[in-house]
Formats: structure tokens, C-alpha cells, sequence
């Protein structure tokens, strides 16, 4: 089994990881993937640098499982309950075993996941962190005036980005794009039912029964640790975590018939901007649709792309150019995002993208282009793999979209399969005009 | 799973103490200067090319001319290519050129897999000693600089504004005293000459460093450092920077915009850095006092945990760049230093109780010190804290530079060999002699400045509501000392200019 190169004494964060081009798999590290009777899975990588360990808390809960009216935002609100301590171990005693762990520790929410992480150095700690993060998901404790005030803390981070141009775009483009389904709001939720939260105890708790429970969760373990012993903490302190047997049921999103069009004044100077989203497939590591689509993006989007050097290096319309499809687990939004430097420029840029969608629908691409595009991603994946929290985060994004680390080798496995006609087929069947949402955003006068 | 000797693990040092790391930082006046970290059989190598100038070298009424000059380089192409046709050779290996400027220090950073070492190397190479300066690149670059300070710097992020307005007044007249990217009118102002004339003053081998780390061959240094051989010999001479000037009293600039949030900064210089052996022990001071984006944070815990007033709030001991996660990015040294709190939006309704109240959390800090328990977590919390800096191996080789520019070997493992033996009166010493209460310069972006300024001009009562009505007793009773806590702002001491005012000319804009 692994083996070290020098033996040394101290420790060190960089993993030594394989030449990518040659093997059939892109992820290099032994995993193994164990479940609990009440539904917890546990995926660990035993990584041989020693000491670290970064230790991730996957709750299959985002601002997708916001299906009721008046609660965007919550799994995000929920997140930040998370930090609120138990009656065994409370917030202050919580906050104190961190800070002498010294440990990078924090949460994050995204659409479909909210994700809770511990990086910490020493193998002696393992079995601490186990039992104290256990208490805090089993046995979370807070009071309604608790509630309370972190509301106006989530209102005060609406403020940090309420000055990003960027961000309203994106609100608008959902919020436009989407009739029915979760995905039409943000994470951060709208401004209105955030400033409702301080009256949302009650809901609180049925999200707290839904949602934190172990046949929602799964914990994923990477670096320096002993597989049975992790395991024989985990069920010694997860066993009693009851089942939610929740089901969630998101809306389903209508097909778009026609396109639609939104604009945003922006109250100071700005850049112009302008985001084009279509409706796209689900993330799937057997159906090459997103696949194809992935690579279409790079493709045609990416700095090296025609378009780009067009629009970017040689007119220098645009100050970016970019497409973001972004896997999720329900059909979500492929993405065109431009800043464009003069606001009479934005119709041209919108006819440009609209232009080079077509072409790829009657040119199929250079399978030469297509080698240098399925080469980036497997340099970039590979890229983000240099250190135990690096594997950690960069899989903590798949697992939660398949329960399975494997799937970023069934994914990659899909990328080799794509064709230059497989990328015609889907440009044509996605890119249709009526399946279109084009928001744009302009900047005001100075005060 | 596949198992072969290339998947698996080494084991290397993180505190520069294996016999494996060769840490070779050489320095001859006038010459090329190398940083290495060789580390074998990993497959990644990281480059960072880094010059002891920045912004401060900037000539008078050309201010910008730095970070044009350099981003002409990381962003333009080179004789042999232009950049489109690098753009498109970086991209199968997933690779670029980054680029940080700042006062004193720039860098170009770079990480590519063995694989693709001698095609990358080959063409950065051009990028740097050869390059292009043709007239489209010059274009694109410095109108992505204005449309920066026209329409991103003041319109699209506040805290970053802000912080950027603390600079300003910290440094008036002051070599530091201006945006690395200059300011709207010197940038106009700049021709493909002047960037041309600035590469080849400074672009001389004593101002360069090259960093490298990673599994390179190793004959490959050597390769490096005779290929940077062509350029001359010399150095920018070292610049002796003024005194850096204390405010007097509160010195408050104000940028009045429509804005539902508040953003605040506020600071003063200190005259230590990690040079010093005291700043170790304000570095303990500071991270009790407001450790960045950690719950440590005295400043967190009371504005935001128990008040629920904005997403965080923090205080900073040197200059602080967050980089991955929420570490501090390396390559940021300079000879002056600051100290300085940043308070994120709020509510305006709010502004004033929370100017009021952190600066009444410092003057506790400076009068009572440190708590024993707190010194002891704070100091056990850095210990550890601290180990999970240098992770990635671009981050390594910016740690072991930044150390060389300190004078040590390893400056995270100046920490482990120093902070045990710190004790808390050399803390709270620390505190009396570089921190104060009174002398502070604060920028705040808020919407209707004038009443504000009113407000804090004649410490009218600033009272704060919340939406629990069932607030500790004990937090209310605190409020009722915050909403009226003194505060000493002389009406003359107050500038107030619109947000679009600021970067279009040099300095803070003439006030109403």
C-alpha cells in the first residue's frame, strides 16, 4: 500500500498525486463507503500525510428543499443555527474546542447541499471531533430569541454583497428563468423573507426534523486516520441519530415555451452586464448530455475560445466572457455571462453569443480543439487534488450530487466518449431561442 | 483501486525543518536572487517570479504605471506570441499567469504539471524578457484599468472600497498614499512609452526573486536563473519611506452614496512588522482582539453573536490579503505596517452605535488588556491556527519568501519556537506601546454622510432596537453605555466627498 518517499518527521499538507494522462481513472486515492443502520453514510479517504485530517459534514439539504413560499433562504439561515452549541456542549464551550484545535473550520450553503467542514491537525483528535460534532447535529439547541438575533445577522451578510452588481444579475436571471421550481431563488433567499426570519422558529424546527438527519447526511472523511477506528467512533456516536423518512418532492419546472427578458438599472456606475440562461439537464455520470454540454462550454466560452478572443482580446466589447453550467440535482440553468465595457455593445454581444450557438449547431468542432478541452479538465481536476482539504472539498461537491466519489471517474469516463457530432446533438437541443431567459443590468449616473 | 508508488503520499515538511527541503535564498547586490523548494516526485511545479517594486515606484503623476506595466506582462504577449495565441497554449494545460501588485512587492504566480513544464516555462519565459508591448494589448489592458477605477472600485464592493479609503488617508502624501492601480486621471495619462520605460528601469535582475517549488528537475534552476541572466544588472534603489504620520484625534472621511449598509474601516500605522520580535506578541493581542473570520474574534463575538449587527468583524496587526479558505496570501511584505479594524455593512440605522462601540471595545483593550484564559486560548489557537497556512505549494514557497524578507529561515516556525514563551505582560505591554483609542483614522461609505457627521460631531445618543425582544439583560445594559459612549470628533476632522469623487484624482477629494 502506500509507501513514503523520504521519511521525515513533521508534517505537511501536499499530496504527492499520480500522473493523470495514464491511468483509466482520475481520482487516484482509495476510498471506502460504509451506512449506518439509521441511514448515515460514511465515505473516508485515508490519505498518508500525517496529521491532517479534514473532516466534512454533507447535509443533502439547500435552498432546492426551500419548496414552500415565504422560506427562501432558510437552509442558509440554517446553516448559521448550526454554530448555536447543544445543552451537553454549548455554543461558547464549542466555539473554545475549535480555537484550541486551531482547526479551519466552517459551513457553506448551496443550492442543493449545505456543507459543514473541520481541518485539523492530529490523529488524537479524531475521536473529539467525532463525538463533539455528533452532539451538535443530534442534539442542536436554540431558543426562539437565538433565532432572532442571527436573523439580523443574515440580514447584515445581504448587506456585504448588497453593493455587488454581479449578484443582482444572478438574482434576476433566476428569478426570471424559473416559474416554479427552488432554483428560482438564491441561497442568501429574497430580501423579504429574510427579514421575516426572526418569526420563523417554528419552521425551524420541521426543517431541523426534515432535513438534519442522517438518511439526509453523509460524512466524508479524508487524510490521516484509521478507517475501522473512524468507523467505530462514528457509530458509537451517530447510532442514535434518528431517521427523518422525509420525502422531498421538488416542483417540477414547465417547459419554456418563449423567451423571456428582464433588466436591472443599477443605481451608481457600473459595466454593463448580461447573463443568458437556458434550461439544461440534471448532472448525470451515465447520460452524456451534461457531459457534452460541459465540454460545449469550454469549447466555446472559455479564454481560448474564438469568441472570446473575439469579443475580449480582439474588438474588446467585453471586459469577461464566460459559461457556467453548473451541475445540480434537478434541471438547472446552462449559463452565458458577460461584462461588456459600453451599455450600447450589450445587443451585440447578446447577437454574438446567440451567433456562435448556432454555428456550433452546423459546425461540428475540431476533434483537436476537443482534446485540448477534455486535457484542461483533467489538469484542473487533478490540480485541485495537491492537499488533504483540497480532495476533501473538490468531492465533497460530487458526493453530494451521486453519494459516491466514484462518479467523478464515471463522469470523466463520459468526457472521453463525447464527439464533435455528440456536441452538434446537443447544442441543438438545448439552444433554442424559446428556451431562452436574457437579463442585462446597466449602471446609473454618480451621485 | 489502482495501486502504483506515483498515488501515494509523500511525507514532507511543513516547518522547513527536513534535510529534504533546500531553501536557498541567494542575494548579490545588483543580481538575480532565487527562492527554492524542491520537493521530488511531486507532479506539480510552482512559480513565483517576484520583484521587490510596486506601486510606490510609481513616478509622480504616473500612478498606475506599476501594475499597467506588469499586468502588460501576465496579461500581453510576448515577441515570439501574442496573447490570444498564449491564451490558447495555456489552456490544454489548465495553466496561467497570475499577477499581484502592491507597494513594495509584485509577483508572478504560476503552477503547471511536470508534464507541461518545459512548454510552460518557455512561454512565460518570452512573456517576462521578451515582451511584446504591441499597441492592442496596451489598449486592452489600461481601459480594463479605468473601467476598474471607474466603474468596479467605488460601485460594486463597499468593504473593499472602504478599506481602500483607509489607505488613502493613512498615506496622504505618503509613497503608499495611492491605489496601486492609480488614480482615473494619471492612468489616462499613460503611454506604451512610459510602460516600456518603467519595464526596463526595473525589470533589472537585483529587484528579481525567482521562486520555484515542486517536483522540477534539477538542473532546471539553473536553467531559470541563466535564462534571467540576459537582463541587467541592478536594482531600483531601495527606497527610505517617511515617517508614517499618527492621526490626530478621529480623523474621518466619509463617502456619501445611496446605500441601504454602512461600511466601515478604521486604523493607524504601527512601526513593527514580523521583523520585529514584538509583533509576535500584538499578533496574540490582535488575534483575541478580532482574528479574522474566526469566532475568536472579541470583536465578532460582541457585534455580531451577540448582537446580530452584521456578518463579521475583525482587527488586523499587519496588512491582511485573504487568500484560499480564510488564510492570508503571501507576497504582501513592506517596510510599514498597520494596524486596523474592519467592521462589515449594516444597517445604517446602526452605523453609529457600532462606530461607537468598537471603539469602545478598544480603549478596553488598551486600558485592561488581555484576560489570562484568553491569552492562553488565543496563543494556544495560533499554535495550531497557524500550522494550516502554508498547505498548497504555491503557499509554501510565498511563506518561505515571505520569511527570507524577514530575516528568517521560517517564519510559521517562528511562531512554534516564540509563542510559548510569550508571556502576558509582554502582551499587554505590547498593547499600551502600539495600540491607542483616540488616534484613529476612520473611512466609512454610508448614504446621508452629513447627518451622520452631525451626529457623531455632537455624540448624540445613538440607541439601537432589535428584533428579540428578549435580549439579555446584561447585553442591554452594555447598550446603554455604547448608545452614549463619548466620542471625541472634531467637526473639522470630518471630510465627507461623494463616492464617484474618489480615484479620478490623486488623494481624498476635496471635501464640500
Amino acid at each position: 500500500m502506500a509507501k513514503f518517499i523520504s521519511y521525515t518527521l513533521c508534517i505537511t499538507f501536499l499530496l504527492c498525486f499520480p500522473l493523470i494522462m495514464h491511468g483509466s481513472d482520475i481520482l487516484p486515492y482509495d476510498y471506502k463507503i460504509e451506512e449506518l443502520e439509521n441511514g448515515l453514510k460514511v465515505i473516508s479517504i485515508p490519505l498518508n500525510n500525517p496529521h491532517i485530517i479534514s473532516y466534512y459534514t454533507i447535509v443533502r439539504s439547500g435552498s432546492r428543499n426551500e419548496i414552500e413560499p415565504g422560506k427562501s433562504g432558510f437552509a442558509h439561515f440554517f446553516e448559521h443555527m448550526m454554530f448555536k452549541g447543544t445543552k451537553n456542549i454549548p455554543r461558547e464551550t464549542y466555539d473554545d474546542f475549535l480555537t484550541e484545535l486551531g482547526a479551519g473550520t466552517n459551513g457553506y450553503t448551496t443550492d442543493d447541499y449545505t456543507c459543514y467542514f473541520i481541518v485539523f491537525a492530529g490523529r488524537d483528535n479524531l475521536e473529539t471531533v467525532v463525538k463533539t460534532e455528533a452532539d451538535r447535529f443530534i442534539n442542536l439547541y436554540y431558543d426562539e430569541a437565538m433565532i432572532k438575533t442571527e436573523a439580523s445577522v443574515i440580514e447584515g451578510e445581504y448587506y456585504s454583497s448588497v453593493s455587488s452588481p454581479g449578484r443582482r444579475l444572478s438574482e434576476l436571471l433566476r428569478y426570471t428563468a424559473f416559474e416554479k421550481h427552488s432554483y428560482k431563488h438564491t441561497t442568501l433567499g429574497y430580501l423579504e423573507d429574510i427579514l421575516d426570519m426572526p418569526n420563523q422558529f417554528e419552521y425551524s424546527q420541521l426543517y431541523k426534523k426534515r432535513f438534519y438527519a442522517p438518511d439526509y447526511s453523509i460524512l466524508l472523511v479524508a487524510g490521516d486516520f484509521d478507517h475501522d477506528q473512524l468507523m467505530e467512533y462514528v457509530r458509537k456516536y451517530y447510532g442514535n441519530w434518528e431517521k427523518s423518512n422525509y420525502t422531498l418532492v421538488t416542483p417540477e419546472e414547465p417547459p419554456q415555451t418563449k423567451a423571456k427578458r428582464a433588466h436591472y438599472d443599477w443605481s451608481s456606475p457600473t459595466l454593463a452586464r448580461i447573463s443568458i440562461g437556458f434550461h439544461g439537464p440534471t448532472y448525470s455520470d451515465e447520460k452524456i448530455d451534461k457531459a457534452a454540454l460541459d465540454l460545449l462550454a469550454e469549447i466555446a466560452f472559455s479564454r481560448s475560445s474564438p469568441l472570446y478572443q473575439k469579443l475580449v482580446i480582439d474588438e474588446q466589447k467585453c471586459r469577461t466572457l464566460s459559461a457556467s453550467f453548473a451541475d445540480r440535482r434537478d434541471p438547472y440553468l446552462l449559463v452565458f455571462n458577460a461584462t461588456v465595457k459600453k451599455d450600447k455593445d450589450l445587443s451585440y454581444v447578446e447577437n454574438e453569443i446567440f451567433k456562435e450557438l448556432e454555428k456550433l449547431k452546423n459546425e461540428p468542432v475540431s476533434e483537436e480543439v476537443l482534446a485540448d478541452v477534455k486535457s484542461n479538465g483533467k489538469y484542473s481536476f487533478a490540480n485541485s487534488l495537491g492537499t488533504t482539504d483540497g480532495v476533501a472539498s473538490s468531492l465533497a461537491f460530487y458526493i453530494n450530487l451521486a453519494t459516491d466519489p466514484g462518479t467523478v471517474n464515471k463522469l470523466f469516463a463520459l468526457y472521453e466518449k463525447v464527439t464533435p457530432q455528440g456536441i452538434q446533438e446537443i447544442t441543438k437541443k438545448y439552444f433554442k431561442k424559446t428556451n431562452s431567459t436574457v437579463v442585462t443590468l446597466t449602471g446609473g449616473k454618480a451621485k | 483501486m489502482r495501486k502504483n508508488i506515483k498515488y501515494h503520499l509523500s511525507i514532507i515538511f511543513f516547518l522547513g525543518m527536513s534535510f529534504m527541503i533546500t531553501s536557498c535564498a541567494k542575494e548579490t547586490p545588483g543580481k538575480l536572487s532565487s527562492e527554492l523548494l524542491p520537493l521530488e516526485g511531486n507532479p506539480l511545479v510552482s512559480f513565483r517570479i517576484l520583484l521587490h517594486v510596486g506601486s510606490v515606484n510609481d513616478p509622480e503623476g504616473k500612478e498606475g504605471l506599476c501594475q499597467l506595466t506588469f499586468s502588460m506582462l501576465a496579461s500581453g504577449g510576448s515577441k515570439n506570441l501574442a496573447y490570444k495565441e498564449i491564451s490558447k497554449k495555456f489552456y490544454p494545460m489548465a495553466t496561467s499567469v497570475g499577477l499581484q501588485v502592491e507597494k513594495e512587492m509584485s509577483v508572478f504566480t504560476g503552477s503547471v504539471h511536470v508534464d507541461n513544464l518545459e512548454e510552460y516555462y518557455t512561454i512565460i519565459k518570452d512573456m517576462l524578457l521578451d515582451p511584446g508591448f504591441r499597441e492592442e494589448d496596451f489598449i486592452r489592458i489600461k481601459t480594463n484599468l479605468l473601467n476598474f477605477l471607474e466603474k468596479s472600485l467605488v460601485s460594486t464592493n463597499d468593504e473593499q472600497f472602504g478599506k481602500e479609503i483607509l489607505n488613502l488617508m493613512m498615506y496622504e502624501g505618503h509613497p503608499y498614499g495611492h491605489h496601486d492601480a492609480g488614480s482615473i486621471e494619471s492612468v489616462k495619462g499613460l503611454t506604451l512609452d512610459d510602460v516600456q520605460a518603467f519595464y526596463k528601469e526595473h525589470f533589472v535582475q537585483g529587484n528579481i526573486t525567482i521562486g520555484l517549488a515542486g517536483g522540477y528537475p534539477s538542473a532546471f534552476p539553473l536553467k531559470v536563473t541563466g535564462d534571467f541572466s540576459v537582463l541587467p544588472e541592478g536594482q531600483t534603489p531601495h527606497l527610505t519611506l517617511p515617517e508614517q504620520r499618527m492621526p490626530e484625534g478621529l480623523e474621518i472621511v466619509i463617502a456619501d452614496k445611496k446605500t441601504p449598509a454602512t461600511a466601515i474601516s478604521m486604523g493607524f500605522p504601527v512601526p513593527i512588522s514580523k521583523a520585529d520580535d514584538d509583533f509576535f506578541s500584538l499578533w496574540i493581542a490582535v488575534s483575541h482582539f478580532g482574528e479574522h473570520r474566526q469566532h475568536l474574534s472579541l470583536l465578532f463575538q460582541k457585534i455580531r453573536e451577540e448582537r446580530g449587527q452584521n456578518y463579521g468583524d475583525y482587527a488586523y496587526a499587519d496588512h491582511f490579503i485573504q487568500g484560499r479558505r480564510k488564510f492570508p496570501t503571501q507576497n504582501y511584505c513592506r517596510q510599514q505596517q498597520f494596524f486596523s479594524i474592519w467592521i462589515r455593512p449594516l444597517a445604517n440605522s446602526n452605523r453609529h452605535f457600532v462606530i461607537r462601540q468598537a471603539l469602545r471595545e478598544l480603549k478596553k483593550l488598551v486600558q485592561e488588556g488581555i484576560p489570562r484564559e484568553r491569552f492562553e486560548l488565543t496563543r494556544k489557537y495560533l499554535l495550531n491556527y497557524t500550522k494550516l497556512y502554508a498547505q498548497t505549494l504555491g503557499e509554501r514557497l510565498g511563506w518561505q519568501m515571505d520569511s527570507t524578507y524577514y530575516g528568517y529561515k521560517d517564519v510559521l516556525a517562528e511562531v512554534q519556537e516564540r509563542l510559548p514563551k510569550i508571556t502576558l505582560d509582554a502582551v499587554n505591554q505590547a498593547i499600551k506601546k502600539y495600540l491607542n483609542f483616540n488616534n484613529l483614522y476612520i473611512a466609512i461609505i454610508t448614504e446621508d454622510a452629513e447627518s451622520l457627521k452631525d451626529a457623531l460631531v455632537s455624540n448624540t445618543p445613538s440607541p439601537i432596537t432589535y428584533a428579540n425582544p428578549n435580549m439579555p439583560k446584561e447585553i442591554l445594559e452594555e447598550d446603554l453605555v455604547i448608545q452614549t459612549f463619548p466620542l471625541d470628533v472634531l467637526p473639522e476632522k470630518v471630510r465627507i466627498a461623494p463616492a464617484s469623487e474618489y480615484f479620478k484624482k490623486m488623494g481624498i477629494p476635496r471635501t464640500n
